[in-house]
């Protein structure tokens, strides 16, 4: 089995677990530095980890809502940690969202589970949720959780801070590193008409443990994250920006929707985020 | 307004987008939830259902790659997918388990869904009936059972087009695609495994051969086809010509 190695000063550069991953892998063993897998891939096809005998795991997660108010069952939180402990991942990223959530019918107690994460109610009524449930979730973990901001595809009711706001609250109250997904962050500047290159730098770049790099559309009057586009030049400018800010540890491409990716594009994204991050 | 309560009804509606429609109907519903209707933007909770329903279907791209290319390309991503999660809320089920059922499924949704009178919908709608159909006989073992009257060679799914889907597909392999430059023609299909799964072929037909390849049931002898219709001799030796039926 391979893993993570610590090595200071180094970005590593990886791909998000996805229908193309292990050919690719297989023929350009030398081009990535691990493969990111979601937790809840392990759990349903526990077969797509044997990917580590090739190459370092990072485990990623969507099933703890943190920004929830709804915990999720111990079960799932003992998997998460046994996935974390057999794959040696030097964190887990999670999302700044939530997943699970009350009943809306009081007589209801069973909660509404999605199979997706939602961007939350930005307040500092969250903003101390996500402290309380950060608190309790890492004492399941021997490895940091990191969380990752959110794409807004709408207002939330309620909402009191933007995106940047929100993020740099729960940074500050939280102590806890960033994976800071920069095609959520466009989506969400986009989406709540703001530029992305000014707010960039209003972020709580200093805590970046890990960048996310994948597509967007614009359908139906909203940008949309996808994953089976490549990343519009934007996200690279992003990217080179917050180089300039801070040394993450890894960048990770997020291209995983589609098998018919090209391996060409896949190939020459690779190459430039290894240059924007050797820059 | 509380977060708790707002996580809630969002992830309701997200859940059941029947529920959003509802709401959008009668917005005081939302009030015996304790919160203000004009608060939720419940168009855009809609879509993002939509989202959600699409990612759900991604393991149908390496089945119907053009068509995923197609409704990413045209911009139709979100709104099929929005309306395909609202129809499976307001019928009450699930997505299939598998996705030979997923694409069966979602193609009988669009076959009631799209309006053929928009230019886009109609070509959707040929594509995906051309991959679908591909990617059915690629599953399919033949039987080689014969019969001494007519019968099909192997397997074939027949379609009539309202352009011509293998054109469509290659635009869409094109650095961008404009939908204009697909000729709108009546395009009749015999998809054929003629036994090698690999190897799938399709053969344009005429009219006459469409439908006479669509009444060849293995049961009827030319006998009986001529006195229905007259003499098909020579339509029945040009289909067998091809192979893709035997006289028995």
């Amino acid at each position: 089995m391979k893993y993570v190695t610590a090595n200071s000063g180094t970005v590593a550069v990886g791909l998000a677990f996805g229908p193309i991953v292990p050919e690719f892998v297989r023929a350009n063993p030398d081009l990535i530095d691990y493969v990111e897998i979601p937790f809840e891939q392990l759990r349903h096809t526990p077969e797509v980890g044997t990917i580590q005998e090739t190459v370092p795991v990072i485990l990623h997660c969507a099933s703890m809502s943190v920004a929830g108010f709804v915990p999720p069952d111990q079960r799932t939180l003992k998997a998460i940690g046994r996935e974390a402990e057999r794959t040696k991942t030097p964190w887990i990223g999670e999302h700044l969202a939530f997943i699970i959530a009350d009943s809306i019918e009081d007589d209801d107690d069973k909660p509404t589970s999605l199979t997706y994460t939602v961007c939350p109610q930005m307040s500092d009524e969250t903003v101390e949720r996500v402290a309380s449930n950060l608190g309790s979730l890492q004492e399941h973990f021997d490895v940091p959780l990191i969380l990752e901001n959110s794409p807004q595809y709408f207002e939330v009711p309620g909402s009191s801070l933007s995106m940047v706001d929100f993020v740099s609250a729960v940074v500050k109250r939280c102590k806890v590193g960033l994976l800071l997904d920069l095609t959520h962050f466009v989506i969400s500047m986009l989406n709540t008409k703001k530029d992305p290159l000014s707010e960039i730098d209003r972020m709580p770049l200093e805590q970046v443990v890990e960048v996310h790099v994948s597509g967007l559309n614009v359908q139906s009057g909203v940008a949309w994250d996808d994953h089976a586009l490549p990343a519009p030049p934007i996200v690279f400018d992003l990217l080179e920006r917050v180089m300039k800010h801070v040394r993450p540890k890894a960048v990770t491409l997020e291209y995983n929707w589609s098998p018919q990716f090209p391996e060409s594009m896949l190939v020459k994204h690779i190459d430039r985020v290894h240059k924007i991050v050797r820059c | 307004m509380i977060a708790s309560r707002v996580h809630a009804i969002v992830a309701a509606g997200l859940e059941n987008p029947a529920l959003l429609a509802r709401w959008q109907q009668q917005p005081d519903l939302l009030r015996t939830y304790g919160v203000d209707p004009a608060e939720f933007d419940l168009d855009a909770i809609w879509k993002f259902a939509g989202l959600s329903a699409k990612v759900k279907h991604n393991g149908l791209r390496a089945e119907l790659p053009l068509t995923f290319r197609f409704l990413s390309v045209n911009g139709l991503e979100i709104e099929v997918f929005g309306a395909y999660a609202s129809h499976k809320a307001r019928a009450g089920t699930r997505y299939a388990p598998t996705t030979a059922e997923r694409i069966v499924e979602l193609v009988e949704f669009l076959r009631d869904w799209l309006d053929f009178g928009k230019r886009q919908h109609s070509l959707l709608w040929d594509l995906i009936r051309h991959e679908t159909a591909l990617a059915q006989l690629r599953q399919l073992t033949p039987s080689t059972k014969r019969s001494r009257v007519p019968h099909i060679v192997g397997e074939i799914v027949l379609h009539e087009m309202n352009s011509d889907p293998r054109v469509i597909g290659k635009l869409l392999r094109e650095k961008s695609f404009d939908s204009r430059r697909v000729r709108r023609r009546v395009t009749r299909l015999c998809y054929w495994n003629g036994g090698d799964p690999d190897e799938i072929s399709i053969i344009e037909l005429d009219e006459l051969g469409f439908n006479l390849l669509s009444l060849v049931d293995g049961k009827r002898s030319i006998a009986d086809f001529n006195h229905l219709f007259g003499s098909l001799n020579d339509a029945f030796a040009a289909l067998a010509s091809v192979g893709v039926i035997s006289l028995g």
